[in-house]
């Protein structure tokens, strides 16, 4: 055998797979922890130019409110150190044309999609609910609580572990499938809401979306976006969002999705040996199309470095 | 990674980059534009790409050259870096201007640093088509270079500034409408500040003149993906369309533009 070979092998060996476990045991199997995040990745065939799609663990749509939305006005987008600030406000087709003309586009590359859900009342995401349950292309729903609650005088769904218990056992009694809470980074004590999540029979949390943001025009001396208010990701969160999932998985025992500024296979790392079980790359996949390639490589060579054949022995092994 | 020919400076704040695009899968189009990485090293700071269009393409010799003004950070980097040095890119991308085949005579409008993506356009147009150009900014030694590229070409030029009399003295826009009474234009492609794609597009459809614009949007991918881009149509506010896709060159009337 010669070297070329016996190096290939053992990379054949590593064992990227990793499992997102269920209440009812229906358990969602991933064929590697990279899901792409909700909002960064079109609706597929967009990032399919620069890759082959069916190398990710999982795809998540953008946001899908009960009707369609047409987002904030621009601009949408700022800068900051390391980092983005976003006011897209959830432009979509609304559930219905989601369903016609979207997810038949999604739904033609062979791994699991979610479909990430938002309202602006605890009854939108009941109803949208409901439709997503009849498409069998679905493996499962991210519920995004970073919205306003219209009926609660705007303030956040995801700040209120309340809001939360109550959405999510709304959900889930219209929902059979596999069903993860998206959890704001707006709050004093992120485990409070986590819990409220797990309590209420989420299957996982995913955490975290972003920080509340703004930038200001100096030359303008105006805030940059339209919208005022966006959202930061990107590299400037990951410990904020690592410190997250460390202390989340302290109280849970349902999977964590961990996300927030993951920019390479070390970053990954970090978030499975805080405790998540697969991850989310969100605006990386704005700066570098095809990311989730060099991200997977880079994955395998630091258990290779570690000589570790199976990813899921990471998972939570710094708190031990 | 492609490597940078050149990168000069052609006026105040405006630089000439030049990158030998062996390697581009393919050949852009005039309105087309590229997304830059403009860290060093592996920096991720800035962390989103630059959007530049096609100020000029050669597929012999496989130069491909942008026209940029320093106006930021990623700016600034982008004019720091040397001849030899890579860069990373990615395009091209977006929608580009339509070539008409049997128009008599286009008119081209260009205002600031939105003149760049005109001079492409004017280059694979000169030679089957009458073109006139007609130039606007903010001061004489801004347009230097510009003068200098399109008068190498088959077309007539006309340039204008705020701050001192050439043809004229005022906006293109002005420069344009004075004009257009001794020639007429059957199709016009603009290019420059919203403000002035706004001004220029209510003239033209006041006239019936039929054209196309290349909007500056801020733009988080440049692929479709964020919908940072997103217009809102002039038919319905549902209906959107992504700068970075189904643009930057929309006809005239085809999005809300701002002011
Ligand atoms: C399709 C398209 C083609 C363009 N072609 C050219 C060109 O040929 N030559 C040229 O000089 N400029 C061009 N621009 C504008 C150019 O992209 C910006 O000037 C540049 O991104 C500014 O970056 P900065 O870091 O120096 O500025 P900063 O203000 O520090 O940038 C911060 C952020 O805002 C964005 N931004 C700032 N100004 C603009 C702007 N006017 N338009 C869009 N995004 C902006 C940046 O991309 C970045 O994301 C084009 C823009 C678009 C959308
Ligand atoms: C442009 C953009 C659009 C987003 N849209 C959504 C969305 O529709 N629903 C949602 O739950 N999160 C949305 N997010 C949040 C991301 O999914 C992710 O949680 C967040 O950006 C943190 O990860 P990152 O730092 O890797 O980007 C969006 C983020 C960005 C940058
Ligand atoms: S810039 Fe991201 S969709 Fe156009």
């Amino acid at each position: 055998m010669n070297k070329q070979q016996s190096a290939t092998d053992l990379t054949e060996k590593i064992d990227l797979a990793t499992v997102l476990k269920a209440k009812n045991g229906s358990h969602l199997k991933l064929k590697n922890p990279l899901i792409t995040a909700s909002g960064t990745c079109g609706n597929g065939h967009e990032l399919a130019k620069f890759f082959d799609l069916n190398q990710l663990g999982a795809f998540t749509t953008k946001g899908i409110t009960l009707q369609a939305q047409p987002g904030n006005k621009t601009p949408r987008i700022a800068e900051s150190a390391a980092g983005i600030i976003n006011s897209i406000g959830l432009e979509n087709p609304g559930v219905d044309q989601f369903i016609a003309k979207k997810l038949p586009e999604t739904a033609q590359y062979n791994l699991p999609i979610l479909a990430n859900i938002s309202g602006y009342q605890a009854d939108d995401f009941v109803n949208i609910a409901i439709k997503l349950a009849e498409q069998k292309e679905i493996s499962g729903l991210e519920v995004n609580l970073s919205c306003p609650n219209i009926k609660g005088g705007g303030m956040i769904f995801g700040t209120d572990p309340e809001n939360v218990f109550q959405i999510t056992r709304k959900i889930k009694q219209v929902y059979p499938g596999y069903i993860i809470v998206k959890l704001t980074p707006n709050i004093t004590d992120i485990t409070t809401t986590a819990l409220a999540a797990e309590e209420a029979g989420a299957d996982a949390v995913a955490l975290i979306n972003t920080l509340s943001a703004m930038k200001i025009d100096i030359e303008k001396q105006k805030p940059l976006l339209a919208n005022t208010y966006g959202g930061l990701s990107g590299p400037a969160i990951k410990p904020i969002a690592v410190k997250m999932v460390y202390q989340s998985y302290q109280k849970l025992t349902i999977p964590i999705i961990g996300l927030g500024g993951i920019c390479s296979g070390s970053d990954v790392i970090e978030f499975l040996l805080a405790g998540a079980t697969a991850v989310g790359l969100g605006s990386i996949n704005l700066r570098e199309p095809a990311a989730a390639l060099r991200i997977l490589a880079e994955i395998k060579d630091y258990l290779k470095k570690h000589q570790l054949n199976k990813l899921s022995s990471l998972i939570g092994a710094a708190h031990q | 990674m492609f490597k940078i020919i050149a990168n000069r400076l052609v006026g105040p704040k405006i630089y000439e980059i030049i990158i030998k695009a062996d390697k581009l899968i393919e050949q852009p189009q005039p309105g087309q534009f590229f997304n830059l990485k403009v860290n060093k090293l592996k920096s991720k700071d800035p962390f989103l790409r630059r959007p530049f269009s096609v100020f000029d393409f050669n597929p012999v010799s496989q130069q491909l050259t942008f026209v940029y003004r320093v106006v930021g950070r990623g700016t600034e980097i982008l004019s720091s870096f040397k001849v030899g040095d890579s860069l990373d890119l990615l395009g091209p991308l977006g929608k580009g201007f339509t070539l008409p085949e049997n128009k008599k005579s286009l008119h081209l409008i260009g205002g600031g640093i939105g003149i760049a993506p005109l001079y492409y356009l004017a280059r694979v147009l000169a030679d089957q088509q009458q073109l006139s150009i007609y130039l606007g900014a903010e001061t004489k030694t801004e347009l230097n270079f510009f003068q200098q590229k399109f008068s190498e070409l088959k077309c007539s030029i006309k340039l204008t500034a705020m701050a001192e009399k050439l043809d004229f003295k005022g906006t293109a826009l002005q420069l344009w409408l004075k004009n257009l009474p001794a020639n007429k234009a059957d199709f016009i492609y603009v290019c420059g500040p919203e403000k002035m794609l706004l001004a220029v597009e209510k003239e033209a459809l006041a006239r019936n003149i039929d054209g196309e614009l290349s909007v500056e949007k801020r733009m988080g991918c440049g692929i479709g993906i964020c919908l940072s881009c997103s217009c809102q149509s002039v038919e319905s506010p549902l209906t959107r369309k992504r700068a970075c896709i189904e643009g930057p060159v929309f006809k005239l009337g085809e999005v809300e533009l701002d002011e």
